[in-house]
């Protein structure tokens, strides 16, 4: 964990309300797949924001954001060349077990971009097949990154682009057909995860989870990003997770 | 190279920047980024006697140049930090100031008792506008700031008492005057305002606690003008908080009054805002011909009207 002083490379639209902003780091950075940076925007944002880390390519790192509120606002609008303070990497990521060969990535919306990290940690040592879902036509985006998995299926909720599904259900679809993978990764809105959770549960399958929260200091000190554990306990998703075994966190 | 270390009830602070409440932890996470023994000390997490779990999330909002929060007090109990955080703490040199809440009188009498003599200070949380049974409570009336101060400080024989003095009161100067009857050997102010940020899609508060304590670069001229009105009121030395983003943002409070100062909400903005304050107060100081930054304090000329 550093805070780095990194250049914008490109900031680009890659989807409806979806960008892509890409870092030159000072160096190389050592990130495990699912990490996440908290981004300083500045100005009278006094919080940073906290992204999932998508791509990293020697001293660059990608993160690809939802224009939400003001603060993504204003990051939507740096230019190349802006310096911006990015500590990083923060969270625990996600680690795929030695014995665990077919590897499932279910990702929704925004939560594609945390499993581009993994497809690429993992792309040629796992056998990976990944069920992404979008709202709708405009909102689809990451085909490139998840055509190189071994098998992928991308749906829509309107049915514009792909079968009007979500991807919950395209992968027990799948898992209908025999498709039973070893793990499960995932990353989505908590309804998706949920339904989710249900399908791995009554099918035994271990399953990773990783959850967004609004966050204070994103290392753990603030104690405001906490999510419930099973055993009662709270954990923090900045620094205990984001990722979390689906089995211990109440979702 | 200016003397940048104070003198706070007798405890010596290698410099005047105190890490905030509740937005350091107990060190550890600031550690793994710089080394904490070189900022002159810190307030622990709002410590109780049982742990507790806190309050829902959301716990947080951004409002433009401040933020709310509303954590409720999540801790692990004043016995887990007496044996698993204290020592580490203690030896990373510096000064280790426990944060302290309760729901009764007797709560915070005997919070005191487990620490007294174990940590430097420990600072009474009479202010925290999160948790709707005691903390707050304690803290509006002189009367019970009086009262809640005495018992704690009947718990502690060997350890000085900072009272925490909440801002969303009548006149926080009469407060602090209380506290300074009361027994307390310093002051500090201010706690967070008591705030709320709407989500109009929603609806709805952003916060799930509704309310949030309100924090940050904006609260800084409010926060300045109390210090200074409680210093002027009171004997016993001040320490003042309340958007301390720089080191020319603390010596404000000092000039106000401050003895010494703390960063809360800063280091979310910028993990590394405490020890660049204390570069910045030297800095600042050899410019200036200041040999020592306790010469700051009080050093606040008003305006003739």
């Amino acid at each position: 964990m550093r805070d780095y002083e990194a250049v914008i490379v490109e900031n680009k639209q890659i989807a409806d309300n979806i960008f892509s902003v890409t870092f030159r780091l000072s160096e190389t950075a050592s990130v495990r797949c699912g990490q996440f940076g908290n981004i300083a925007v500045g100005g009278t944002h006094l919080l940073r924001r906290p992204i999932a880390i998508c791509k990293v390519d020697g001293n660059q790192v990608t993160f690809c954001y939802q224009v939400k509120g003001e603060g993504t606002q204003k990051l939507k609008t740096m230019e190349a060349g802006t310096r911006v303070n990015v500590l990083m990497p923060l969270g625990n990521g996600f680690f795929v077990d030695e014995k665990e060969t077919k590897v499932a990535l279910v990702g929704g919306g925004v939560g594609i971009f945390p499993l581009i990290s993994v497809l690429r940690e993992y792309l040629g040592r796992k056998e990976i097949s990944a069920y992404i879902g979008f709202r709708n036509k405009g909102a689809v985006c990451g085909l490139e990154e998840f055509e190189k998995a071994d098998k992928f299926v991308a749906v829509t909720d309107d049915g514009s682009y792909g079968e009007k599904m979500n991807s919950v259900q395209a992968f027990a679809e799948d898992l209908k057909k025999g498709n039973r993978p070893d793990v499960v990764l995932s990353c989505g809105p908590t309804l998706m995860l949920r339904a989710l959770k249900k399908v791995v549960e009554e099918e035994n399958i271990p399953c990773y989870v990783s959850l967004e929260e609004r966050m204070g200091c994103g290392i753990g000190a603030c104690l405001v990003c906490v999510c419930n554990l099973t055993n009662g306990e709270h954990a923090r998703v900045c620094k205990d997770g984001p990722v979390f075994n689906a089995n211990e966190v109440v979702l | 190279m200016a003397n940048l270390s104070v003198n706070l009830c007798g405890i010596q602070l290698k410099n005047p920047v105190i890490a905030a409440s509740g937005t350091f932890g107990f060190g550890r996470e600031y550690n793994e980024l710089y080394d904490i023994g070189t900022i002159g000390g810190v307030s622990t997490k709002g410590l109780t006697l049982e742990p507790r779990l806190g309050n829902p999330t959301p716990r947080i909002a951004e409002s433009r140049g401040v933020i709310l929060n509303a954590v409720g007090l999540q801790n692990p109990g004043v016995e887990h930090f007496i044996s698993y955080d204290l020592d580490w703490l203690k030896s990373t040199g510096t000064a280790v100031i426990a944060n302290v809440a309760g729901k009764t009188l007797d709560d915070y009498k005997n919070i005191c008792a487990k620490l007294d003599g174990l940590v430097d200070m420990v600072e009474l949380n009479i202010s925290c506008p999160n948790v709707r049974s005691g903390g707050m409570a304690f803290g509006i009336k002189p009367e019970t700031v009086e009262e809640v101060t005495r018992y704690a400080k009947s718990g502690l024989k060997n350890t000085p008492l900072m009272v925490k003095l909440s801002p969303n009161v009548e006149s926080i100067a009469t407060n602090a005057l209380a506290a300074q009857k009361g027994g307390a050997d310093c002051v500090s102010l201010i706690n967070t305002l008591t705030g709320m940020a709407i989500d109009i899609e929603r609806r709805k508060p952003i916060i799930a606690n509704n309310t949030g304590g309100v924090s940050g670069a904006g609260v800084k001229p409010i926060a300045v003008r109390m210090v200074y009105e409680v210093a002027q009121a009171v004997e016993i030395p001040v320490v003042g908080m309340g958007g301390i983003t720089c080191a020319e943002d603390a010596i404000e409070f000092l000039m106000a009054g401050a003895t010494a100062v703390q960063v809360g909400t800063a280091n979310f903005t910028d993990p590394y805002a405490m020890p660049k304050i204390v570069k910045g107060l030297n800095d600042w100081c050899d410019k200036h011909g200041v040999e020592s930054v306790s010469e700051l304090t009080g050093a606040l000329q008003l305006n003739q009207r």
